[in-house]
């Protein structure tokens, strides 16, 4: 039998430095879910409604991205572009590795949901004097947004996941103070430990919240 | 046109030595996953509270946590907790990738068993089938066929992950260009002190989207086909 002592002294003396960290998960993982909402959704529309040039390069945009480990991208900007002169702080290529990331899966969200619409819904909205943009604005997006809504929080959960890796750039966030608690204190067992449990807590709780919102939007007459 | 004197050496390395890694946690990975997620998603099915509460567990912590933490746990805590599970980078990683794919197939693997109506169920156990007999030769390979996209997509998922192996320093694609990067910026007597890490880590993503690409394809059209 192991006997795995849990050292509580541990949580006072390394608690705030892993609290710090995990804030800056919280920090990088806000900024990239914004800017992957924004991408998500503007060309997601784009991909949906099929607009020229726009539509194609999103394509290839999303492609690129989906099929690429995010690891290598991330060694891409911060290691490959300094060669051309472009040269990024660690904090500015956490946000944007991990924003492009997930702008990629959330325009694929997207595009599903408005394609989901039924198109006579337009019809309807166009009967009713809409625009292109009034139709899009009044019709597609609030019933589209909605089928959307889950897998987008899905991947969002993925996005705070994905901040784990800025590891390799040396990010303070969380996974890179436990593993330097970790170098200092040798407490294996305790910051391991404390460091599954923030990321199960964050994860579960993002979990928890698409079920309850699945359950709440979902859309009338078309009820689980 | 030419290629530059550095190229070959490298690309010989990373093929060789870096792209056989990168395969071997891929395979390694792909087959447990697919093997445990099975077993387990077909387990899940049973209504017995202690099983399920079990596998539930295992299913939520494996797909809630980020598979470098993982990988960290398997590689830096286990050997603190006990010797004998000391394991060098190439097992680590493929026993994280493990966890979280046996996860994802679960999963999936339960909604494809609850999707088989009652009467296969039924006919099976007519013809006296106990339950193993019963999931084994009848439910499981009905099944397979809904379970081919997500094992398809896992793969996909896979091959990406398996850059993750890099960071406790095993020699898949990954690694072995980013050596490759240091060894050529390297000044004078070591190495050329060059600087390449643009082309090398553009040719890792290169090689990569050439091995997910046709999976990604051949997965939706699986997906499709079988709505």
């Amino acid at each position: 039998m192991l006997a795995i002592a849990f050292d509580w002294s541990f949580v006072s003396e390394n608690g705030d430095e892993l609290f710090a960290g995990l804030l800056r998960t919280l920090e990088v993982s806000a900024i990239a879910i914004a800017g992957a909402f924004v991408i998500g959704l503007v060309l997601g529309a784009a991909r949906a409604h099929r607009i020229p040039v726009v539509s194609q390069l999103a394509a290839i945009y999303v492609e690129v991205i989906r099929n690429t480990p995010i690891l290598v991208q991330i060694f891409f900007i911060f290691f490959g572009l300094p060669q051309f002169g472009i040269r990024l702080d660690a904090f500015t290529v956490a946000w944007l590795a991990i924003m492009v990331w997930g702008g990629a899966f959330n325009t694929e969200n997207f595009r599903a949901g408005f394609e989901a619409v039924p198109f006579r819904y337009r019809e309807a909205g166009a009967a009713l004097g809409f625009g292109r943009f009034g139709t899009f604005l009044n019709v597609t997006l609030p019933i589209g947004g909605r089928i959307a809504l889950p897998p987008s929080i899905n991947t969002y959960i993925s996005v705070v996941k994905n901040t784990s890796l800025l590891y390799v750039i040396s990010y303070q966030e969380l996974t890179t103070t436990a593993l330097n608690i970790n170098a200092l204190t040798l407490q294996t067992v305790e910051t391991f430990t404390l460091l599954a449990v923030a990321y199960l807590v964050i994860v579960w709780t993002l979990s928890a919240l698409i079920r309850l919102l699945e359950t709440r939007l979902a859309l009338p007459g078309e009820g689980r | 046109m030419t290629l530059p004197e550095w190229v070959e050496p490298v690309a010989r390395y990373m093929f060789t030595e870096g792209l056989k890694g990168t395969l071997r946690i891929a395979a390694l990975s792909l087959v447990g996953s697919t093997v445990i997620g099975i077993v387990l998603g077909t387990l899940l099915t049973i209504r017995f509270r202690p099983t399920r509460a079990i596998i539930r567990l295992y299913i939520e912590i494996w797909r809630g946590l980020p598979i470098l933490v993982t990988i960290f746990i398997i590689f830096y805590a286990l050997p603190s907790v006990s010797d004998q599970l000391r394991f060098d980078p190439f097992t680590a990683a493929s026993i994280g990738l493990t966890l979280w794919g046996s996860a994802q197939i679960a999963e999936a693997t339960r909604g494809a068993v609850e999707s088989m109506p009652r009467e296969q169920h039924e006919a099976a156990s007519a013809l006296g089938f106990g339950w193993v007999g019963r999931h084994v030769f009848v439910i499981l390979p009905q099944a397979l066929k809904r379970l081919l996209p997500p094992v398809v997509s896992l793969l996909v998922n896979i091959i990406q992950n398996t850059t993750i192996a890099q960071v406790i320093g095993a020699a898949e694609l990954l690694e072995t260009g980013e050596r490759s990067v240091e060894r050529l910026t390297a000044p004078p007597p070591i190495g050329p002190g060059e600087i390449h890490a643009f082309e090398i880590y553009a040719a890792v993503m290169a090689v990569f989207f050439l091995m997910s690409f046709p999976l990604t394809r051949l997965a939706a059209y699986l997906e499709k086909r079988l709505v």
